[in-house]
């Protein structure tokens, strides 16, 4: 079953191309990692993918469903871990948590084991602007996934975490469909099944349908 | 001669029409004399940007509800030409008001709203040029549009409406006879001709202004899909 | 997450954000106090004009302060990332909209709590229940425009230049409306037609904003 078919995605930003023609799809529960330099294209993909940003060109279903027409919906069920932090510094990390549980109508209880399974019960209670960068990291990563989505949507997760990081993500990741924007090709290897290269804008090797996962 | 050079020497010849019908087949005032030749082009200008800022308001509210790109690009020219013809009554009135009235400015509802409205609309020109090319700056503008076009009515019946409340002089005498009555509706024909082909004209280089932005972008040749070289776990 | 919910949890944020870091009432508060000292030096005043003179002095401080309120709403750079993060959620943008207007509404009262008596302090005129109930509705009216457009211009250069160009001539007929409230009271006068007027243009600009919002707040 396919989580997300993308066809033709192309984005302008006036008159530059940030992304030409991107075709690929993901399968329920799949991880793909997007590998590439900076200024390939890695995260104005990972907007659209995530319903933040609307592509210029090109359609994209994510559940079967055209991914803008049914943004609203659809993003109760998919989690973005943006590069800008998106909290309130003057917020404790556990109320921001509960302030997204209300938007979101997701259950406030998640947000006790959200806090748990990211490791930030030591400063829950602290503002977020006084966290440090790692538990900032980990802070954006609890938010995206305090509503149980099924879709994750990283970019760049690994930025600033400590040495535990890449087996948090492993936990975050479990029993979801994942894209992962990254530079760090072991850590796409210990984590996704597939990678998706971008050299500006443009799809380098041959994308594909992957095969179904176990 | 392309069709869009014939349309603007005809409407500039129609102009020509209206200037005679101002200048010699009106009769002169009796109160205002030749500076009430003003009132003619004046006013017609008033009623002209109005118009074209009405289809400003409808493009705006068709790339909303449609995403018309037609829309779009006809509220982009009409609010061009509307801004153009704006400025044109704004300073008619003061060339008027000045030998009539003695002062170039005064805070009636008609020259406070026909200020507000450049003022909008130059906003408008100001945000379609700041904003990010494409949707965005259509989309933005369109909101800007709606508003203000609404927001005009309203500030003159406030200002009207404040007039009451403090009772001053100004008073315009709408009467026309009848010469001067077919040189008006003559001068305002011409007018409204003149704003289309503007228009017209103005569309006609958005279209073109949309076409080379997106004509730099060349679509990337498709790679056949083949078989999957998976990443080593 | 219904909308009315999902508004006053975003102003509560919002207010809670404020509150803990004291950052804009404060600078608000002090801009007013300055605004009369230096009317009272600017305009020579004396007990027979300044009932002519304070209603003026009023709206140009509300509208100089709520220009830098609501731009702040939604300005800083963290604001635009926390903005999106807010999106990216079922929550309607409205609603959104709605919360963040509400807690620049109660910010600006918060400062018209210092502006009001402030007024009537050094000015010697009078600043009765009319009065309040105008400059309220009016808040009202300018923030629900106010911050649409400053929602606008956060994402487009020029911010500074463009909020008020797009603004004032929209927040035209509240000061309007609202001056010859106050200046009716304050005169000794009834406001009950400009205030009925008031009331109109916010419902107005409730309704038009509300369906404005999510086109410019989202792509």
């Amino acid at each position: 079953m396919s989580a997300i078919v993308a066809t033709s995605i192309t984005h302008r930003f006036g008159s530059e191309i940030a992304l030409d023609s991107i075709d690929f799809g993901v399968d329920a529960g799949e991880h793909l990692a997007v590998l590439g330099e900076n200024g390939a294209g890695k995260t104005t993909l990972l907007r659209i993918l995530a319903t933040a940003t609307r592509p210029t060109y090109g359609t994209l279903e994510i559940f079967g469903v055209d991914a803008w027409a049914e943004r609203r919906r659809l993003r109760a069920r998919i989690g973005f871990v943006s590069h800008a932090p998106g909290h309130y510094p003057a917020l404790s990390a556990k109320e921001n948590l509960e302030f997204f549980c209300t938007l979101q109508g997701a259950d406030p209880r998640r947000v006790a084991a959200t806090i748990e399974m990211l490791g930030l019960s030591e400063v829950a209670d602290r503002p977020a602007g006084r966290l440090s960068r790692g538990m900032q990291q980990r802070l954006a990563i609890a938010r995206a996934v305090l509503h149980d989505p099924k879709l994750l949507v990283l970019d760049e997760p690994d930025a600033s975490l400590d040495a535990e990081g890449p087996e948090l993500l492993k936990a975050v990741l479990r029993g979801r469909t994942a894209v992962i924007a990254t530079h760090d090709q072991a850590l796409a290897n210990k984590l996704c099944h597939r990678t998706l290269g971008l050299r500006r804008g443009r799809l380098v090797g041959v994308p594909s349908r992957l095969r179904v996962v176990h | 001669m392309t069709r869009y050079e014939k349309a603007a020497a005809g409407a500039v010849a129609l102009m020509a029409v209206a200037a005679y019908f101002i200048f010699i087949f009106a009769p002169e005032d009796a109160l205002q004399h030749q500076a009430q030749r003003i009132f003619y082009l004046h006013v017609s200008s008033a009623i002209t940007a109005y118009g074209c800022f009405a289809v400003v308001l409808l493009g705006g509210i068709g790339y909303l509800w449609k995403e018309s790109l037609v829309a779009d690009r006809l509220a982009r020219a009409a609010a061009l030409v509307g801004v153009i013809f704006t400025t044109v009554t704004l300073v008619m009135g003061m060339l008027w008001a000045k030998p009539i009235w003695g002062t170039f400015w005064t805070w009636d509802a008609r020259l406070t709203s026909t200020l507000v409205l450049w003022i909008i609309y130059a906003g408008y020109l100001m945000v379609r040029r700041l904003a990010e090319p494409g949707r965005q700056a259509a989309r933005f503008a369109a909101v800007v549009g709606i508003f203000g076009f609404i927001d005009v009515p309203i500030v003159h019946f406030s200002v009207t409406w404040w007039n009451t409340q403090h009772p001053g002089p100004v008073v315009i005498n709408d009467a026309l006879p009848a010469g001067m009555l077919v040189a008006f509706l003559i001068t305002m024909a011409c007018t409204f001709v003149l704003a289309s082909v503007m228009i017209a004209v103005r569309y006609r280089i958005e279209t073109l202004l949309d076409r080379q932005a997106e004509g730099l972008h060349a679509p990337a040749p498709v790679i056949p899909a083949g078989e999957v070289s998976s990443a080593p776990r | 997450m219904r909308p009315l919910s999902v508004a006053w949890a975003v102003a509560r944020k919002d207010l809670t954000s404020e509150w803990r870091t004291r950052e804009l009432v404060p600078a608000l508060a002090q801009f007013i106090v300055l605004a009369l000292v230096i009317a009272n030096f600017g305009f020579q005043f004396d007990s027979h004009n300044a009932t002519a003179i304070a209603p003026g002095v009023l709206w140009m401080a509300l509208v100089f302060a709520g220009l830098v309120a609501f731009g702040r709403a939604f300005a800083a750079e963290r604001e635009q990332a926390s903005l999106e993060a807010m999106l990216m959620t079922p929550a309607t943008p409205a609603a959104i909209f709605a919360g963040k207007a509400l807690a620049a509404i109660i910010l600006l009262v918060a400062c018209e709590a210092v502006l009001l008596p402030a007024l009537a302090l050094f000015f010697g005129v009078q600043v009765n229940a009319s009065v309040v109930l105008t400059v309220l509705l009016a808040t009202v009216g300018m923030a629900m425009l106010g911050c649409l457009f400053a929602a606008m211009v956060a994402r487009v250069k020029a911010r500074e230049l463009l909020l008020p160009l797009l603004t004032l001539p929209l927040w035209i007929p509240f000061i309007v409306a609202g001056g010859q409230a106050v200046q009716a009271e304050m005169g000794g006068g009834s406001s009950d037609q400009a205030v009925a007027l008031l009331l109109d243009f916010d419902i107005l600009f409730l309704v038009l904003t509300s369906l404005a919002a999510r086109y410019v707040l989202e792509d």
